[in-house]
């Protein structure tokens, strides 16, 4: 600035003033350069800071938008838990903390179903911790057991979040796909299949863990006993844990069964198991969530929690006990809302199919969960002049909401790098929704071709 | 072989990872423990024992009553819309400034959530953080967490003025023992005003001093005020953002938990500048991405209530205070006239008291790990069924036993549970003096 203030003396211009306000901006400047370094996010979330359900849920916001994207339900939860929680927050106490790892009347409905479910004593207050969401579970999970120079496992296509989680904690992912294997005339997940040998070839001595979802977000594959147990038989001779992603767990359709890996010999000690109230009960915005496991790994969760967020609401996990009481007495019976949310959605999967079908689509039938998805390349949609930098099904899904007004969510969001040329053709439909939604969406299919022409 | 020496090597580490290194313990988890088994009356833990204002609960009985069953749905991860709208709008009027709720706000799992994300998206291993003792504990762990360096400046007690009983006002900083906690290496400092445990009111002259030395060398403030508005006989609370050169560096943490007395509710948020906002987003969004949808719509509309009354005095803003200042003035005569010597809080709804005068009956035990007064609150609890909690669990390990005979009191508490506590004191007191 010294050297700016001799230039302007020799045009004639009094520097004087010139240089006090030259130099109190250059010293601004140089305060910001140093702000702008000092502020700088930490190295544990460099390159995490996108997220597609922030791009593409304000795109389906729009209320004329048939919204099949964000795997959100539009259907209503079942009376009796709205009126649970109804219930809860009219009792004053319930208004305060409660304890830190879980409600007490939770942890101990939880580990009563579960107890059932998994044929083995669960200790409430040792071997469950209550979170926000399967989402908080997971990373209370990753954060607890995972670190620089682990490496993780993960299956694609996969929750989208495994993948930030891993790298946030400093460890590396090594994904291997689910590849489709021709079975015949009609596409089922059970067609989307783990090679044995490549998966052992991701197995080292730095292997930590494996991510297990089933089931499967977003192909709604349910992983058959033969399939867990490879995945079981590598964790024990390589000494790897499971981290299992189960939040879908009641929902499974005819002719299926969910397994619980941690059932299978030698896998309870190096599992945790994860599960979802927003997905069991269909309360989303309720973000409720439980891990369970031995005491020797869940103890590490709790660690990770109390320096977190300590406490989880207290009127929900009320509300949830009881819910899950009612529902754990009738475990028996048929009309267990366990059992009767699965054939509600069986109906939806078929119709959701019908209307793919007959817009000329083959969607892969799902046999669990509650996502579609589904090859669009045969659509032949060009979109060739769009930006090239997004893959084929980012862009296709942005280009169906604005000129169809029908939202899904694009695969490859699910991939690793290496495989999005792989799953760029697909799409993922969200079928947990009312009838009506899915009438305006048939609306839509039957008259796609009749716009494009 | 090879295989199964690497095995090996992996079954000898530790299962968790490094990060939980020394953040395993934690006094709640004990002292809540101890509440729940042997308190007949419970000043311990901060919550309150008596309910929520009814304008609040009827706002969750609306939610909930209503048709619109969407709100069991996921809302927007960074803050359902109505709530951060009403956020931006009584922050931009109590700072001076006009705030974006889509930028400007986030909410959170409760204000321990907020100063997680604050912690993980700001300090990076080696980066030293300045807290100020005594402390909410979390901050120790949650700096160590995130693979920083915890440096301590104690506020220390001035003789109170001549025949008046101590006020957390005399708990001061030393303006040039604080200047020298500031190093290169300095990320933040944490304040935390109202102050838990003491209940001091930062005044302008020792915020100034902060936020002087914060331009100086550059560090963020993080500041939690979730007591922002508990503070008594007619002291301001000064958010320390409106101070020069704050805004860009400083994220202020709220709580409705301490705002409205609902702690169960779990609902906090964080007001800034886009620029530091922008990563306690990306934290947030790979750790609970979502916090539940109902109990954000009542306090949307709780906060839309005190918008509309703000000044007046049916604000709750400004009725609770009052009440709790009474309940304050009730508990600080009850310890005075027993002979615990209370330092009369300035603000929030705890009150530190010394305990010198019962130490006959907890004998000294030399060479001992656990702090005096820790052990003191454990007998006192087991033994007169009155629960608090020992002021040590604010301060870090090494100065855990710089003050070691005073015992915090909660008294966000009903009549009868105050009353019912001074009578435990005084027949106590009773038992003491003799027939």
């Amino acid at each position: 600035m010294l050297f700016a203030s001799r230039s302007f003396c020799c045009l004639g211009i009094r520097p004087s003033q010139l240089g006090t306000d030259l130099l109190s901006r250059s010293r601004k400047l140089s305060a910001s350069a140093t702000m702008a370094f000092r502020h700088k996010n930490t190295r544990r979330i460099e390159g995490l800071d996108s997220n597609i359900w922030v791009e593409f849920t304000k795109m389906a916001a729009d209320p004329s938008i048939v919204n099949l994207g964000q795997g959100l339900p539009d259907i209503s939860p079942p009376s009796y838990v709205k009126e649970e929680l109804a219930k809860a927050a009219a009792v004053d106490r319930l208004n305060q903390y409660t304890r830190g790892f879980g409600h007490p009347s939770l942890v101990k409905a939880l580990s009563q179903v579960y107890e059932r479910v998994c044929g083995r004593k669960i200790d409430p207050l040792t071997d469950i911790l209550v979170t926000v969401g399967a989402y908080g579970s997971l990373f209370s999970t990753i954060q607890a057991l995972i670190e620089e120079g682990d490496e993780v496992i993960i299956i694609e296509p996969f929750y989208d979040c495994y993948e930030p989680m891993v790298r946030m904690a400093g460890a590396k992912p090594v994904f291997i796909p689910l590849r489709y294997k021709n079975g015949g005339n009609s596409v089922s997940s059970s067609d989307w299949v783990l090679d044995p040998a490549e998966l052992a070839n991701k197995f080292n001595s730095k292997t930590k863990a494996i991510i297990l979802n089933t089931p499967h977000n977003p192909i709604g594959k349910v992983f058959t006993r033969e399939e867990l147990q490879v995945i079981a038989d590598l964790c024990i001779k390589h000494d790897t844990l499971c981290i299992s992603d189960e939040v879908y767990e009641w929902l499974v359709y005819k002719g299926h069964k969910h397994i619980k890996i941690a059932t299978l010999p030698g896998m309870w000690e190096r599992t945790v198991t994860i599960g979802s109230a927003g997905k069991t009960y269909s309360v989303t915005g309720w973000k409720l969530g439980w891990s369970i496991g031995p005491q020797n790994l869940i103890k590490h969760l709790q660690v990770v929690h109390q320096n977190t967020l300590y406490t989880c609401p207290t009127p929900l996990q009320e509300a949830l006990a009881q819910a899950f009481w009612i529902d754990y007495k009738r475990m028996d019976d048929p009309d267990c809302y366990f059992y009767s949310l699965s054939r509600e959605l069986e109906s939806k999967r078929d119709r959701m199919a019908q209307l793919l079908q007959g817009a000329g689509l083959q969607p892969v039938i799902p046999d669990g969960g509650y996502f579609m998805i589904v090859d669009v390349s045969t659509l032949n949609v060009d979109l060739s002049d769009v930006d090239e930098k997004q893959p084929y099904d980012y862009k296709f899904v942005k280009w169906m909401i604005t000129s169809k007004k029908l939202s899904a969510i694009p695969l490859s969001a699910f991939c690793g790098p290496e495989t999005k040329r792989q799953f760029e053709k697909y799409i993922r439909f969200c079928f947990i929704k009312k009838d009506s939604t899915l009438d305006a969406a048939d609306v839509i299919l039957k008259n796609w071709n009749k716009q494009t022409a | 072989n090879f295989l199964s020496l690497s095995l090996q090597a992996k079954m000898s580490r530790p299962v968790q990872a490094q990060r939980l290194e020394g953040i395993d313990k934690n006094i709640w988890v004990e002292f809540v423990k101890l509440a729940a088994t042997y308190s007949t009356v419970n000043l311990g833990q901060g919550f309150p024992d008596f309910p929520p204002p009814d304008f609040l609960t009827e706002a969750a009985a609306r939610a909930l009553g209503g048709e619109n069953h969407m709100l069991h749905q996921y809302t927007r991860a960074f803050g359902h819309p109505p709530l951060v709208k009403v956020l931006a709008q009584f922050f931009s009027k109590l700072l001076g400034r006009d705030l974006d709720p889509m930028t400007n706000v986030m909410v959170t799992v409760g204000a321990y959530q907020a100063l997680f994300c604050c912690f993980q998206a700001f300090v990076d291993e080696g980066d030293e953080v300045i807290i100020i003792e005594p402390f909410f504990d979390c901050y120790e762990p949650m700096v160590k967490m995130a693979g920083g360096l915890p440096v301590f400046v104690p506020l220390r007690p001035q003789a109170p003025k001549d025949g008046k009983l101590m006020s957390s006002a005399d708990w001061q900083l030393d303006p040039a023992e604080l200047a020298s906690k500031f190093s290169e290496q300095t990320k933040a400092i944490v304040l935390n005003s109202p102050n838990n445990p003491l209940g001091k009111v930062f005044s302008r002259g020792e915020l100034q001093l902060i936020a002087d030395l914060c331009v100086k060398h550059d560090v963020l403030c993080i500041s939690d005020e979730v007591y922002e508005w508990l503070v008594y006989d007619g002291k301001e609370h000064i958010r320390i953002a409106s101070l020069r050169g704050m805004w860009d560096r400083t994220v202020i943490i709220g709580s409705a938990g301490k705002t409205f007395s609902v702690t169960g509710w779990k609902v906090g948020w964080t007001v800034g500048p886009n620029r530091l906002l922008q990563h306690l987003r990306t934290v947030h969004q790979n750790s609970v991405y979502h916090c539940a949808t109902v109990a954000q719509d009542a306090v949307a509309q709780g906060f839309q209530r005190e918008l509309e009354l703000y000044g007046k005095p049916e604000s709750y803003f400004i009725q609770f205070p009052k009440e709790l200042q009474q309940k304050r003035d009730w508990l600080v005569q009850s310890l005075d006239a027993v002979g615990m010597k209370p330092i009369v809080p300035e603000g929030t709804y705890f009150l530190v008291a010394d305990i010198s005068e019962f130490k006959s009956d907890v004998p000294d035990v030399p060479d001992s790990d656990e702090p005096y007064d820790s052990r003191f609150a454990k007998w006192m609890v087991k033994n007169k069924g009155l629960a608090t909690i020992p002021l040590s669990s604010f301060f870090c390990g090494a100065h855990k036993n710089n003050y070691s005979h005073f015992i915090r009191f909660c008294f966000a508490k009903e009549e009868a549970t105050l009353k019912a506590a001074s009578d435990i004191l005084q027949k106590w007191k009773q038992e003491k003096t003799g027939p």
